[in-house]
């Protein structure tokens, strides 16, 4: 277990999130690996939707640079247009949503924007692309961040994709972030701030929140998961050779 | 038939002004690049360019000194990492620039495309994006009484297109990713598009369900094989992704982007010297990384 790296166990801990059959709107990166790892071993049926309008593909030989990459249409039932997937978002749609940034605080605010103030930034980032509309509009939202405790912060210098608030109701957007994972923890959102729902194989409850900056409580469902499915664990092994470097 | 065809140094003297709001097509997929680096030969200044999200001809267009501003969803190199140019223009305050979400940027072509001011969405109405570099107004649903943000029209002068085929009359045939280039050629007065091959009207009537812009909105239209590279063409060729590394690492410094501008563009006279510098073998195989995918 221990000589996965780091981004394969963040993929393993983030595929248990995917239920089978779930439609899931995914960004490039570890959500792309998390979702295609659940799609190759517990959930088959579950539909990937890429933001540049791909629909239902299956790009696990070469993992996709962007969302525009040549891979991302591998295997694709439908090649649709970005208006389309963000239309079937809005719409309420899509059940999950997996996202990852350079900071998330409690809430689950995410920041991919600015480093620093917004007018003279320390560090200018990308920007939202997909992800501030993904983060209001999906039914459920998952968050995986390697666990850093730098971008593990009080509150974000940059909210570009919103978390839990109580605004979302009055606004009729979903409730927003319902997890976030780390390769040593899973977290939950259901309190409204981010608890401790589970500690990851390999990892104890000291690891989970090393150097957090917010006091972390447990959730009453708290649990240790021992071990990661066998065939998750295959499929890491075998098809996620990008992931070993 | 009224032909549209013409050589891409023509279409770009003729059609693009300085100061002209610039729709960048291309999502990944079929970036015009030949048509940019010919924007920055002829010294075009003072241009706005906008899409959703960008890919790192957007960057080198920033760095070349042709853009004083940029409309996006997201500024980067995507899969690598930031666009170097944009960053510092950023950080040194010298690039005017509106940040939106891909969804607004996608909304705000297509209330154009519709002829509306505005679309509605619920989006911009959570986080700190409307009000950091743009003004996101609102609106109480007529029906429903429900709180709406108003994602105004952007209308582009001009859109920069790469397609796999078209005739001469500027019917232009796509297949593969679109994101929101269709969305941003229709949304614009004038549209400049590059192909990788003409090919007969009749050809054209075979399979008009792949034509994505009619010949009577396409402005001109030049043959260019290659013209998209260093991004591929699904069908024709692979994505040079080392392209893509080599200029996260030169972009980073001034002047590696300035290095880089100078040899892909400046010393190119056009775009047979471009081709013939990226090279035979290499084009050989991008060729053979190609899906194979085609227009039939």
């Amino acid at each position: 277990m221990n000589d996965l790296p780091v981004a394969a166990r963040l993929a393993l801990a983030a595929a248990r999130e995917l239920v089978d059959g779930e439609v899931c709107f995914v960004g490039i990166g570890n959500p792309s690996d998390a979702a295609l790892l659940a799609k190759h071993s517990h959930a088959p049926e579950i539909t990937l939707i890429y933001e540049s309008g791909v629909v239902d593909s299956d790009p696990i030989t070469k993992p996709p640079l962007s969302t525009g990459s040549p891979s991302v249409s591998q295997g694709a039932k439908m090649i649709a247009d970005g208006l389309a997937v963000f239309s079937e978002l809005q719409a309420g749609r899509i059940d999950v949503g997996l996202l990852s940034a350079a900071q998330v605080d409690p809430r689950g605010n995410l920041n991919s924007t600015v480093i620093g103030s917004y007018h003279s930034p320390k560090i200018r980032m990308v920007g939202s692309g997909g992800a501030h509309d993904i983060a209001c509009l999906v039914n459920r939202l998952v968050i995986l961040m390697p666990h850093d405790p730098r971008r593990f912060v009080e509150k974000v210098d940059f909210i570009t994709s919103p978390g839990v608030s109580i605004r979302r109701s009055d606004l009729k957007l979903p409730s927003g972030p319902a997890s976030l994972i780390t390769e040593r923890a899973r977290f939950s959102f259901e309190s409204g701030t981010a608890a401790l729902s589970a500690i990851m194989p390999g990892y104890d409850e000291e690891d989970a929140v090393e150097g957090l900056s917010w006091e972390v409580k447990k959730t009453p469902d708290f649990k240790l998961i021992e071990r990661f499915g066998n065939k998750e664990v295959v499929v890491a092994r075998s098809r996620f050779r990008h992931l070993y470097k | 038939m009224i032909d549209k065809s013409a050589g891409i140094s023509a279409l770009v003297e003729e059609h693009v002004k300085d100061g002209d709001t610039i729709f960048v097509g291309g999502f990944g997929h079929c970036v015009p690049f030949a048509l940019g680096f010919e924007i920055i030969r002829q010294g075009k200044k003072d241009l706005t360019l906008c899409r959703s999200g960008t890919d790192i001809l957007f960057d080198i267009l920033i760095g070349a000194g042709v853009t004083s501003k940029v409309v996006f969803g997201y500024l980067g190199n995507p899969g690598i990492g930031l666009g170097h140019a944009f960053r510092r223009a950023v950080e040194e305050g010298t690039l005017a620039y509106e940040e939106w979400t891909n969804m607004a940027m996608i909304l705000r072509l297509e209330a154009a495309r519709q002829g509306v001011p505005f679309l509605p969405s619920r989006i911009l109405q959570l986080g700190d994006i409307a009000g950091a570099s743009v003004d996101v107004r609102t609106v109480n649903c007529p029906y429903t009484g429900e709180k709406l943000a108003c994602i105004p029209a952007l209308e582009p002068d001009v859109a920069l297109v790469h397609a796999q085929q078209a005739d001469k009359a500027g019917n232009i045939q796509m297949i593969g990713v679109d994101g929101d280039t269709v969305t941003g050629a229709m949304a614009s007065v004038k549209i400049l598009v590059t192909v990788e091959r003409f090919v007969e009207t009749a050809e054209i009537e075979k399979m008009p369900e792949v034509t994505r812009i009619p010949g009577y909105r396409t402005t001109g239209v030049a043959e260019l094989a290659w013209g998209a590279h260093p991004s591929y063409v699904e069908g024709a060729y692979g994505r040079d992704d080392d392209h893509f590394r080599a200029y996260d690492s030169e972009a980073r410094m001034e002047k590696g982007l300035a290095d880089y501008i100078r040899r892909y563009v400046y010393n190119c006279a056009d775009h047979a010297a471009y081709t013939e510098m990226v090279g035979k073998k290499r084009l050989a195989e991008l060729r053979a990384q190609s899906s194979g995918r085609k227009i039939v």
